[in-house]
């Protein structure tokens, strides 16, 4: 089975496709803000030049978040159309998974760090497992403080992982070990949802409680913010 | 990298996907060869943005990308064609909220990329200047249209497809958002413009007469009658709400007849087309007729359902951009502050 992987849920878009042998092309491009300009000629790129025809596809995973909301929409909703008009099962795969899963044989505690802007990070912690990595905390958006507190509060050794442990290493916990990658992948993306597509799970994606947890109907697949609108936000503390 | 999306044959049964997601409507349609509408479905967050008192661009965003997919199943689903009877897919690229519109290019794109045919980008406001055509299609050019919404008040004279010259615009707020922030003044709720158009009906057009801005000029100016409209509350406190609304109203549509029919006469149109959301106005689309009757001209007032965002006229459009340019390369983005493709002055 063929399956697609879009990520736009950071700076980059990331494209891949994935055969019963692996991956089969990626595409990535530090996109800034052009995520809807670069995506879909991405996409028609890895297909053409992997010799693979766009109806072939049998499964597509996309990143659903937490991240740039804007990118994020751009990569859900075309993934969702595509698997509407191919009629395939569309997986969504939380943002921090795919970043900690090229971290798991790592035997610290793996934190994926997601910059949200204005001050604050989207995280949550992983330990290594059999078959990957299995996340062990909620995914929250918080400041950088409360982060600070919630690793010292664990007590153990923590390697951090994604763009938000880059841009706000000066001010993150001495203790903290960073590791290079700064975006998801397209990658490890194809393989979680390609897992998921072929166990037919229909998990709700939402509740965020398990790795990669999926869904079979592309209405079901939603962005996963972790923060309401500002306009809500502030309606609720005026 | 291939960015050029397959070309085609354009004609009468050329089908195009419609998907509109500029503001806070979510629309999709299937309409046959640029006038048939097989199908429009129109879905709207208003409900959600009512609290705020005006669109908030993130929740808009966020419905979009919940409501989409359903909406298009069930555009195809009602238009009773295959969707490998889909020659086109177009898509409102601006202007409009940026986070909102990229939804539905996105989307668009996508879809034009599985079936293997082409996407086109339009144009809004030239969407709405196609929806009196797509629901009249005798009327002849050149054409006079008065587009008026919440971001938009301009007159436009139509000569040709594609052909646009822009006779007068607002210098300063949209007409909808005049009422907008005269209802919200007078404490009648968001939308303001059915909010206001309800409580004229209780209220005498005549009672208070506000100033008719600019009047020889082909422009419009909607800030200084707000601000009169707020002086007068303040002096007589115990004024008739619904008075001030039907004679805030009849300044609102005095002026914007006056002009439309002005330049008709200037221009030497053949009809007077109205169009946008304050067109579903009641006094506005009577005032109209009456003007076009009285000048012996064609009047064209949209439905309701066409008056608001919807994909009919997305769809419309883009099978005549389709036909005239081609389609639109698929690394095209959203542009949200897009202007109608007008003729330079002085174009015979
Ligand atoms: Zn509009």
């Amino acid at each position: 089975m063929i399956t697609l992987g879009i990520e736009t849920a950071t700076q980059v878009v990331s494209v891949a496709l994935g055969g019963d042998d692996g991956i089969l092309g990626i595409v990535e491009i530090i996109s800034g803000r052009r995520h809807a300009e670069i995506l879909t000629p991405a996409i028609e790129f890895v297909c053409r030049h992997a010799r693979i025809a766009v109806a072939d596809i049998g499964a597509i995973g996309v990143d659903v978040g937490p991240g740039l909301f804007t990118g994020m929409r751009v990569g859900i909703a075309s993934a969702k159309a595509m698997a509407q008009a191919l009629h395939v099962p569309l997986v969504g795969v939380c943002s921090l998974d795919l970043l900690a899963h090229p971290m798991r044989h790592s035997p610290k505690v793996i934190a994926s760090v997601i910059d949200a802007r204005k001050g604050e990070v989207f995280y949550a912690f992983y330990l290594s497992s059999t078959d990957g990595v299995r996340r062990v905390s909620h995914p929250r958006a918080c400041s950088i403080d409360d982060f600070n507190a919630d690793v010292l509060a664990r007590g153990q050794d923590v390697l951090a992982v994604g763009d938000g442990a880059h841009r706000y290493r000066d001010e993150l916990e001495h203790s903290i070990e960073i590791a290079d990658l700064m975006h998801p992948s397209a990658g490890p993306l194809v393989q979680l949802a390609r897992t998921q597509a072929l166990r037919g799970d229909t998990v709700e994606q939402s509740d965020c409680g398990q790795l990669g947890a999926g869904s079979a109907n592309p209405d079901a697949v939603q962005p996963m913010y972790l923060r309401a609108p500002d306009a809500q936000i502030n309606w609720t503390t005026r | 990298m291939s960015t050029t999306s397959k070309s085609v044959v354009v004609d009468e049964s050329t089908v195009v996907l419609g998907i509109e997601t500029s503001c806070d409507e979510t629309a999709a349609s299937v309409v046959m060869g640029g006038s048939d509408v097989l199908s429009s479905i129109v879905s709207t967050s208003i409900e959600q943005h009512i609290p705020f008192g005006g669109v908030v661009p993130e929740i808009a965003s966020r419905a979009h990308v919940e409501l989409l997919t359903p909406v298009i199943a069930l555009a195809i689903e009602e238009s009773g064609v295959a969707d490998t009877r889909i020659d086109a897919v177009a898509a409102t690229v601006g202007p409009g909220l940026i986070g909102a519109l990229l939804v539905g290019v996105a989307t668009a794109k996508a879809l034009a990329l599985v079936w293997d045919v082409p996407f086109v980008g339009v144009n809004h406001l030239e969407a709405h200047l196609y929806a009196g055509l797509l629901e009249d299609p005798s009327l002849e050019l050149p054409l006079v249209v008065l587009l008026v919404s919440g971001g938009h008040t301009m007159l436009v004279e139509m000569r040709g497809y594609g052909e646009y010259r822009l006779l007068g615009e607002t210098i300063d707020d949209a007409a909808g958002e005049a009422f907008d922030k005269v209802a919200r003044y007078l404490g009648l709720g968001y939308p303001g413009g059915p909010a206001i158009d309800r409580e004229a009906q209780y209220g005498d057009p005549e009672a208070i007469s506000f100033p008719r801005a600019i009047p020889d000029s082909p422009d419009f100016s909607f800030s200084g009658l707000k601000t009169a409209v707020m002086n007068h509350v303040r002096k007589h406190p115990d004024v008739v709400t619904a008075d001030v609304a039907a004679s805030f109203q009849m300044a609102v549509v005095d002026t914007l007849v006056a002009k439309a029919r002005r330049a008709a006469r200037e221009v030497g149109a053949k009809g007077l087309a109205l169009g946008g959301g304050v067109a579903a106005n009641s006094l506005l689309r009577e005032r109209w007729l009456m003007a076009c009757d009285e000048d012996g001209i064609r009047a064209f007032v949209p439905s309701r359902a066409m008056c608001t965002d919807n994909a009919a006229m997305i769809a419309a459009a883009g099978w005549h951009r389709l036909r005239s340019d081609g389609p639109t390369p698929l690394d095209a983005g959203a542009y949200p502050g897009l202007r109608l493709p007008l003729v330079r002055e002085g174009t015979p």
